[in-house]
């Protein structure tokens, strides 16, 4: 559980950070993101918010990962970390929280949920 | 600048429409910015010399929360006055004015609010000067300004110093040392945007709103 979980966060965010287009194949159509408190349900609603994002690049730098099983043989992800946009000097401070669902047919997992929040302020 | 009246500046606007780019010009505020790490903004003190003595503008610049949505109240709590700049090159930035407004005024209420379309320096504008007519809806100042080449500068400034003092016949005595000038400006083009502004205002609002944009 421990190795899927850190597996997928560092698939997720070196996807993120260098071709954000293909995050979609994480996702399936149920799969619900909240992003700075705006929801979002299934991978074209999903897709199309994390790659109209107003910025250009963006770099994560995790800082911590925790995961447990979920009830229904998932896997929950809590990460915290830091990223930067655009080349900014100052880093923001970022928290996540993902669960992953088993695949239909054990073919490994998706994003299920999958909720964002900027730390400041 | 000790004892010199201070306020809080508010400088919203989309993603990339160069926010930190107009605010780094002014030098002596670029020297002596601070990061305040948690609220996640660079407070950059501009320092204007006025008729009536010195003033500091604390400009509050994001690192980029904008880009991620709306920004925290705690960005706009006692916030004394805003600018709220779009890029005259992307239409998108200027759609998005009535919400920085919306979230400004649902913090702050009645500040004194400037409206600055940036990059005017570029020859191929998307948003016409006729066709910004945001400002006179809802009683904002409007400029248009070029930060890489200093173009109207001061003007923002200006004109909140002599709402925020109270006094119209403000002025500013000497002007800040600033970035040299990375783009040229076309002085004509310049003249032709002021007389256009200047008719735009003399036609009644549509009741439409800017739906045609």
């Amino acid at each position: 559980m421990q190795e899927v979980g850190a597996a997928f966060v560092g698939h997720y965010y070196k996807m993120f950070d260098t071709n954000r287009a293909s995050i979609r194949s994480l996702y399936q159509d149920n799969s619900m993101l909240t992003f700075e408190g705006e929801k979002f349900q299934g991978v074209e609603a999903i897709s199309q918010k994390l790659n109209g994002l107003q910025f250009q690049t963006v770099e994560h730098e995790i800082v911590t990962s925790d995961y447990q099983p979920t009830n229904g043989g998932g896997i929950l992800v809590f990460v915290c970390g830091h990223l930067k946009v655009d080349g900014s000097e100052h880093p923001m401070k970022f928290s996540q929280v993902f669960t992953l669902a088993p695949l239909p047919g054990g073919q490994g997992y998706y994003c299920f949920n999958d909720v964002f929040r900027l730390i400041y302020g | 600048m000790e004892g010199a009246p201070q306020f809080k500046l508010l400088l919203v606007g989309d993603g990339g429409v160069g926010k930190t780019t107009f605010v780094k010009r002014h030098l002596t505020g670029e020297f002596e910015k601070k990061y305040i790490a948690t609220v996640g903004v660079e407070v950059h003190p501009l320092l204007f010399h006025t008729n009536r003595g010195p003033l500091v503008f604390n400009v509050w610049d994001t690192a980029g929360q904008e880009k991620f949505g709306g920004l925290r109240d705690g960005y706009y709590i006692q916030g004394n006055c805003a600018i709220i700049m779009f890029d005259v090159t992307a239409r998108m930035t200027y759609k998005n004015v009535p919400n920085w407004h919306r979230d400004i005024v649902r913090v702050c209420e009645t500040i004194p609010i400037v409206l600055c379309g940036n990059k005017v320096d570029v020859k191929d504008r998307k948003v016409k000067t006729k066709q910004i007519n945001f400002h006179r809806k809802k009683n904002l100042q409007y400029y248009e300004i070029s930060a890489r080449s200093n173009y109207q500068f001061e003007k923002p400034f200006q004109w909140l110093a002599k709402k925020l003092v109270g006094d119209p016949n403000l002025y500013f005595v000497e002007s800040p040392a600033l970035a040299p000038p990375e783009v040229a400006i076309d002085e004509g083009m310049m003249r032709q945007y002021t007389l256009q502004l200047e008719e735009a205002n003399q036609i009644a609002l549509p009741d439409e709103d800017d739906s045609d944009l």
